[in-house]
Order: structure tokens, then C-alpha cells, then sequence
């Protein structure tokens, strides 16, 4: 009896949590988004501006997520498989996005390709516009977006040790083939899955954005700087209906997660 | 001779795992590395298959200097003690591997991988993953995986290590037929003397990085040129400086010249052995091994007085 | 051993290459603007009072959210792993949305339930609270997801072996689960702290941003940029920046003493 009581009470608190911090307010979102009908979420959503914040988005991120992908693995196999002095600086660096403030990460960007930085004067000489365009944006969006496919890998990599390595090499295989035919099939899924978060992270991020972007309307806005630049204006649908497409995008990404985890496990 | 070691030392950090190694395999032969955890016996075959580096020393793999050479290019074939098979491989493609990359036609692939299912015995299985194979047939597998590219040499590192005892007991049997069938030059490590003796024709016993004595099963046993060897390779009594087998301690009821008197402690019944635990007169502990059919002969029972003769004792100089 | 090199050389130097132009740099960039105003430059802008109510806003925020994260989310975790009740699969899976969820969505979400227009009635918009509120739902995942697995992996032989011996369901917490799951529920926090050191995106809407009030340093330091400040954004930034190697590295000094702990 007292058993069950502890266990509803807990379950009691844990729900209660959730339902304050997470469900009730995206419930209330949601209610809000379509209290005066799909329409007006539509007609917030088809905006030029709003279109081409959402273009921009996704462009980043088919940039930064391959280029995080491949150094993700690179980086775990280096990590994992290789002795090399510096190793512990690595690892600090690898984590550091994990732990540092978006707004310390733009900053630093901002501070080395601004008309002042170390780079600033020599891209203006030549005509190379980084700050308050795309590349800066790309750049911070890699920053932060950084350590996920590496820190997937590096577990799995361990678990799985190297003597199918050794055993593909002692058959004949190169280094490469030993890695497109025995390691790439073993990780696949740590990739994957890094891959998942590496896309969510890019697509929602915005502190290290917003500083590098300039916030130029048409041009540097991604959906979710558009999604503050719609609140500061006052416009509570538009901001409502942009924030309900990246909370699908978020939930996609949930159910990936979910369906993948167990996979991963299984391998 | 297929493989020659000449002076292979290895370090890992402070360890030194192989202290000045020098061996020869003869073409044809099946040679056991055989010692202790910690004796250098896996890094001696992993330096074989180039899978370390030596710190100094060469290997020469058939006539040819094969020590700076990546473990792809030597022709060597190499079993693990986890058997490291590709998981995501079915048991065709595992076999296969070593074809495919040297991009052999379809039909060649073929036809050798099935004749190798069948010598392992595992042609049902061809389709399976090896999550869905026990460790026997797993290991026969990664046999016949490392088989497929015809090695010039076929290295085995514990291969049967992680099975169970009978399991382990068939496979070895199944070696031995394997390789009078095959024929290829075969190295493999163990610390099972036991295992040594049954499979190999030649046995190398190594200690603390370094090979003891190399010799045939028979001639390592009754010729043992070190204590380690004596001690390892069979069991052993120790009485001060003597060595001596416990089936070669005669007991015999009557007293007689040179015999010591010893008390029977324990008496443990094997089947057809019979283990006898003795303590001496002076105190020294020690145990006989005869047969059931002695032990009624002699009748003996626990606290009896008996009277042991050593037979083909050993001295060992203290140079070990 | 020729092939074996080229590859080790190409993902090492791929690595150390990508991390010097992405992270290292920008950070290099950061400590030398900082040190360009000199000690006492420095001084002056991070003793600065609104610097200073920030930071401090900062930090006692943070560990409040810490805190309760290590209550609630050790709870939630427990409740996750142990207890079994009819769609836990999707509350596991809702765990990880504000990982998921663009932080600036997270802050509009929060001021949705918890500002003027709030159906319950509750309007916390622009305070302190909001700051906790909009800390709590970034870091939620935390502390479930690193106390999860170790909960999943303990050996609940041992709880029944306490039992046995005679404790009750609290010492058996108290003395055989708790010290098993200490290290996650560390650095579990550890993160959760950092990530709220850390925190903009859901602060910028749902607190006002009013100096001195919900002004927290990430907030202070977009001013001082939008402001043109350089030397004193960076100045803040540079004492974040700290904060967040300090956390690493005990973080890391929490997973070395439990693998070690674990190797017996």
C-alpha cells in the first residue's frame, strides 16, 4: 500500500513537471496558432519574408550538417583509434559547443571576421562579405551544431573495437576499404542518429545566429530570427504559426530519434 | 622454412613483451605458441601477421623480409579469439571478404566459398548473420574466412578460448584433420598445454616475452630444459632442488632403500586415476598419481604409512 | 605500414584542421579582444553594476535550475525506468523535444502559458520566475537522459540483496542506488548548469530583457554587441567562456573517477 503510494506519487510529480514545463505551454501554442482558423496561420506562413527566412534556414543546414557529419566521424576515429599527443585539447574542443553560450560563440565570430577582427580588413580588401551574410551564419551554425555526430560515434566505435579492422586488413583489404566496408556499416546508425541531432540543432539555432546575421529582412533572417522579428512587430499569429512548423520539424526528429534509438542498441 | 623470427623485441610503454625472439616455422608444420597470460605469445603471432610492429628484429614470411610490411600485403591468414566477425555480414559475405576485395570473378568467388562451407561444415548456414551462430560455428567461420584467400601462412590466436570445454575439445580435433586436409603452415596460441599437445606437432613454450624450448609434445614433457617448462607443460612435484612428475613417484607399502616415508592425507578418486595427497616426514607436501588398479593393489586408505621412490627426477641448473 | 599512416595522418589532420578554423580561432579571437583593453579595462567593465547584477542573476538562476533538475529529473527518470504505466514510449520520447525544439520557440511557447494572455491565469512574463521557467524547459533532458541508462544497467540484484539484509526502501535508495547514480545525476547537472549559464534564445522574448531585473549575462553581452561594445561584451563573454571549460573539465573529472570506479 505504502509502496503504491510512493510509486503514484512519484509518477504524480514526474507528470506534473512535464505537464508545467513542456506539454501545457505547446498545447496552449497550438490552441492559439488555429483559434482563428487555419487561414490566418496560412497566410502568416505564405509571406515572402517568412518563405525566404525558411529557404535560408535550410540551406544552412544542408550545409553545415554534411560538413559536421564528415568530421564527426573523422574526429571520432581519431579520438578512438589513433595515440596522438594533444588528445585531451581535442576532446575540450570537440565538447566546448555543448557547454558554451550561442551568444559567446557569435561574439567570437563576429569578433574575428568584423570590419575589426583578424580577418576584417583583408576580406573587405577583397570584396568578401562574411559578417551579416551567409558564411558567418554557416560558420556559427557549424560551431554549434559541432560536437553531435562525433559524440554518437566515439561509444560506438569503442564498443565495437578494432579487430574487424584488423581482421578486414589481414584479409587484404586497404584502409579504406576496411572503412567503406566493415567500419561505416558498423556505425551507421551512431551516424545516423548524430546526423538527427546535428539537423535539429542547426535548424533551431539562434543565439549565435542572431549576432552574426544582421538581421537583414529577405536576406540574413532564418525562420527562427524571423519567428522574434514577427513578436517584436507584434504580429502573435505569424510568430505563433513559423514556431508551429519548426515544432513539427522538432517532433519529426523525436519520432527519428525514436525509431532509431532501439536499432542502435540492436546493432 | 615458411617463417623465420630473428631477434623481435617489443615493448608496450614500460612492458616488455617479447625480449630478443627468435623462432622457426617449418613449411607443413603445426606450431603452438604455447605459455602463460602475460608471456608474449598473442604479440609474437600479432607481430607474425603485422599487426604490431617490432621494436627491433625481422620477419622473413617465406624468403621474403616481410617486418615493414602492412598486415594486407604478407598473405597471411589470421583467426581471432573473438572470432571478429563482421556482424553485418551474412556467413557467405564474411567468407567472401577476402575474394571480393581482390575483386576475383563472381563464379571463382563462388565455387571456393562453397567448398569452404563445406569443409567447415556450415554450407546451412551460408545465409545466417553471425549474431544467429553459436561460437563454434562462429569460429569455423572466421576459419574459413581466413582460409578463403589461400594464406601462405594461417595464424590462430586462441582460437578456441572463449567455447566451452566440449566444443572446444571437438574443434581441436577438427584442426588436427583440417590441417593434414589443407596442409597450409599453421600457427596458433595457447595456454592450454593440454590443447598443445594434442594439436600441434611442434610446440614453442614461451615465458615472460621470451621461448623457452621449442621441441615436439613428447620430447618438451620428458626433456624439459627449464623449470618453467617442466612445471608448465605437466604437473609437478617440487621437493628442494628435485622435480619430479607425479606418476613418477613409486608408492609401495614395505619400506626399501633410498625410499622416504610419507603419510597419506587424502585419497581422490578420478575414475582411472587416482590422486594420492602426501605429506613426508620432514613436512613437505606432495602428490602421486597412479591408477585405480594400483591403488586396491597397494590398498590404500587415508593416514596410512606409505613409502615413495622417485622416478626420473630432475635437477635444474640455477641459471633459470 | 604506408596506407595505415596516410589514413591516420588524413583523419587526424582533417580533425585538428576543422576544429582550429570552427572553435579554436573564434575563441582565440575572443581572449584577445578581452586582453586588448588591458587588467584594469577588463575590471572596470566586469565590475560594472549591471554587469555585475547579470552575472550574479546569472548564476543564482542557474543553480536553482540545477537543482531542481536534480530532484525532478532524477524523479522523472526513476518514474521512466521503473515504473510501468500505459504510454511511457511517448512521454521517454517527449524528453528529448526541447533538445529539438528551437530554443526562441521554447520562449514563446512559455509565454503562451505563462504570459498576459494566459488561460490559467498565471502571468510570470518579464519576471525572474520566467527566467527559471524557460531554464527548466531547456535543460528538462538533462538530467533524465544521463541518469537513464544507469538506472536501466544497475543490477537490481543488489537492491534485493539490501532488502534482504534488512533495509528499507529508503536506505536501500539512500545506501546502494543513489551512490551508483550519483555520477550521472553530477553531470547531468554539470550540463543542465552550463546550458542555463549559457541560455538566450528562450530568455529573449519571455523576460523583457530589463537591466538590472532579467537582464542575464548572455542577454547583456547581445546588448553590449547591438550597442557596439566590443571590449565589454567580450569582457563578459570571456568570464562564460571560463565557466564553461571549468564545467567540462569536472565533468570529465566525474566520468575518469567512475570508469576507474567501475574497473574496480
Amino acid at each position: 500500500m505504502a509502496n503504491a503510494l510512493r510509486r503514484f506519487g512519484l509518477r504524480g510529480i514526474a507528470f506534473a513537471y512535464l505537464a508545467a514545463i513542456l506539454i501545457g505551454p505547446l498545447a496552449v501554442v497550438f490552441y492559439r496558432t488555429f483559434e482563428n482558423g487555419f487561414g490566418a496561420a496560412w497566410d502568416a506562413l505564405s509571406s515572402p519574408e517568412t518563405v525566404n527566412a525558411f529557404k535560408l534556414t535550410l540551406i544552412i543546414t544542408a550545409i553545415a550538417v554534411p560538413a559536421n557529419t564528415v568530421f564527426g566521424i573523422a574526429c571520432a576515429l581519431a579520438i578512438v583509434r589513433r595515440k596522438f599527443p594533444g588528445k585531451g585539447i581535442v576532446n575540450a574542443f570537440v565538447d566546448l559547443p555543448l557547454a558554451l553560450s550561442p551568444v559567446v560563440v557569435g561574439l567570437s565570430l563576429y569578433l574575428l571576421y568584423g570590419r575589426d577582427g583578424w580577418f576584417g580588413s583583408w576580406l573587405t580588401d577583397h570584396g568578401i562579405q562574411v559578417l551579416f551574410a551567409l558564411p558567418s551564419m554557416v560558420i556559427a551554425t557549424i560551431f554549434v551544431s559541432l560536437p553531435f555526430v562525433a559524440r554518437e560515434v566515439v561509444p560506438t566505435l569503442r564498443e565495437i573495437g578494432d579487430e574487424q579492422e584488423q581482421a578486414a586488413r589481414t584479409l587484404g583489404a586497404s584502409s579504406w576499404q576496411t572503412f567503406r566496408r566493415i567500419t561505416l556499416p558498423a556505425i551507421r546508425w551512431a551516424v545516423i542518429y548524430g546526423v538527427i541531432l546535428t539537423t535539429a540543432r542547426s535548424l533551431g539555432e539562434y543565439g549565435a545566429v542572431a549576432v552574426v546575421s544582421g538581421h537583414l529582412q529577405g536576406q540574413t533572417e532564418t525562420a527562427t530570427l524571423r519567428v522574434e522579428e514577427r513578436y517584436q512587430s507584434l504580429d502573435l499569429a505569424g510568430a505563433y504559426s513559423i514556431s508551429i512548423v519548426l515544432a513539427l520539424l522538432a517532433v519529426l526528429v523525436l519520432v527519428a530519434m525514436t525509431v532509431i534509438r532501439p536499432k542502435e542498441e540492436a546493432v | 622454412m615458411s617463417i623465420v623470427v630473428k631477434g623481435v623485441s617489443k615493448r608496450f610503454n614500460d612492458f616488455p613483451a617479447l625480449d630478443d625472439v627468435s623462432l622457426d616455422v617449418e613449411t607443413g608444420s603445426l606450431t603452438a605458441l604455447l605459455g602463460p597470460s602475460g608471456s608474449g605469445k598473442s604479440t609474437l603471432l600479432r607481430v607474425i601477421a603485422g599487426l604490431e610492429q617490432p621494436d627491433e628484429g625481422e620477419v622473413v614470411i617465406f624468403g621474403d623480409d616481410a617486418t615493414g610490411l602492412a598486415p594486407q600485403k604478407r598473405g597471411v591468414g589470421f583467426v581471432f579469439q573473438h572470432y571478429a566477425a563482421f556482424k553485418h555480414m551474412t556467413v557467405y559475405d564474411n567468407i567472401a571478404f577476402g575474394l571480393t576485395i581482390r575483386k576475383r570473378p563472381k563464379a571463382e568467388i563462388e565455387s571456393r566459398v562453397g567448398e569452404l562451407l563445406e569443409l567447415v561444415q556450415l554450407k546451412p548456414f551460408a545465409h545466417r548473420y553471425p549474431a544467429q551462430l553459436s561460437g563454434g560455428q562462429r569460429q569455423r567461420m572466421a576459419l574459413a574466412r581466413a582460409l578463403a584467400v589461400e594464406p601462405k601462412v594461417l595464424l590462430l590466436d586462441e582460437p578456441f578460448g572463449a567455447l566451452d570445454a566440449r566444443v572446444r575439445a571437438e574443434l581441436r580435433e577438427w584442426l588436427r584433420r583440417l590441417h593434414e586436409e589443407v596442409h597450409v603452415t599453421t600457427v596458433f596460441v595457447t595456454h592450454d598445454q593440454e590443447e598443445a599437445m594434442q594439436v600441434a606437432d611442434r610446440i614453442a613454450v614461451m615465458n615472460k616475452g621470451r621461448i623457452e624450448q621449442v621441441g615436439g609434445p613428447r620430447d618438451l614433457y620428458e626433456h624439459p630444459e627449464t623449470e618453467f617448462v617442466m612445471s608448465f607443460v605437466g604437473p609437478v612435484n617440487r621437493v628442494g632442488d628435485t622435480w619430479v612428475r607425479p606418476h613418477d613417484l613409486e608408492l609401495s607399502a614395505e619400506p626399501s632403500d633410498g625410499a622416504d616415508e610419507a603419510m597419506i592425507e587424502r585419497i581422490v578418486h578420478l575414475g582411472f586415476e587416482v590422486r594420492v595427497e602426501l605429506t613426508r616426514a620432514d613436512g613437505e607436501k606432495l602428490w602421486a598419481q597412479v591408477t585405480r588398479d594400483r591403488c586396491e593393489e597397494l590398498e590404500l586408505e587415508e593416514g596410512q604409512i606409505v613409502y615413495l621412490r622417485p622416478q626420473h627426477e630432475r635437477v635444474f641448473s640455477a641459471a633459470t | 605500414m604506408q596506407g595505415e599512416t596516410a589514413s591516420a595522418a588524413l583523419s587526424l589532420g582533417l580533425t585538428t584542421t576543422y576544429l582550429s578554423l570552427i572553435v579554436a580561432l573564434p575563441i582565440a579571437a575572443l581572449l584577445f579582444e578581452s586582453t586588448n583593453i588591458g587588467a584594469r579595462g577588463f575590471w572596470d567593465v566586469v565590475s560594472s553594476p549591471e554587469a555585475v547584477a547579470a552575472l550574479k542573476l546569472t548564476l543564482w538562476t542557474s543553480i536553482a535550475v540545477a537543482l531542481i533538475n536534480a530532484v525532478l529529473g532524477t524523479i522523472t527518470a526513476w518514474v521512466l525506468v521503473r515504473d510501468s504505466f500505459r504510454g511511457k514510449a511517448l512521454v521517454n520520447a517527449v524528453i528529448d523535444l526541447p533538445f529539438a525544439l528551437p530554443t526562441i520557440v521554447a520562449g514563446l511557447t512559455l509565454l503562451a502559458l505563462y504570459g498576459p494572455r494566459s488561460p490559467v491565469g498565471i502571468n510570470v512574463a518579464f519576471t525572474q520566475v520566467a527566467i527559471i521557467l524557460a531554464m527548466l524547459f531547456v535543460t528538462l533532458p538533462f538530467v533524465v537522459r544521463t541518469v537513464q541508462p544507469v538506472l536501466l544497467e544497475l543490477d537490481q540484484e543488489m537492491e534485493q540483496a539490501a532488502k534482504s539484509l534488512g533495509a528499507t526502501e529508503l536506505q536501500t535508495f539512500r545506501r546502494v542506488v543513489f551512490p551508483n547514480i550519483l555520477p550521472g545525476i553530477l553531470s547531468g547537472v554539470a550540463l543542465a548548469f552550463a546550458k542555463a549559464v549559457g541560455e538566450f534564445g528562450s530568455l529573449v522574448i519571455i523576460t523583457g530583457n530589463l537591466p538590472y531585473k532579467t537582464e542575464v549575462s548572455s542577454v547583456f553581452i547581445f546588448s553590449r554587441i547591438e550597442s557596439g561594445d566590443r571590449a565589454g561584451a567580450a569582457a563578459v563573454a570571456v568570464i562564460l567562456l571560463a565557466i564553461s571549460f571549468a564545467l567540462l573539465l569536472a565533468i570529465g573529472v566525474v566520468r575518469h573517477y567512475t570508469t576507474r570506479h567501475d574497473r574496480g
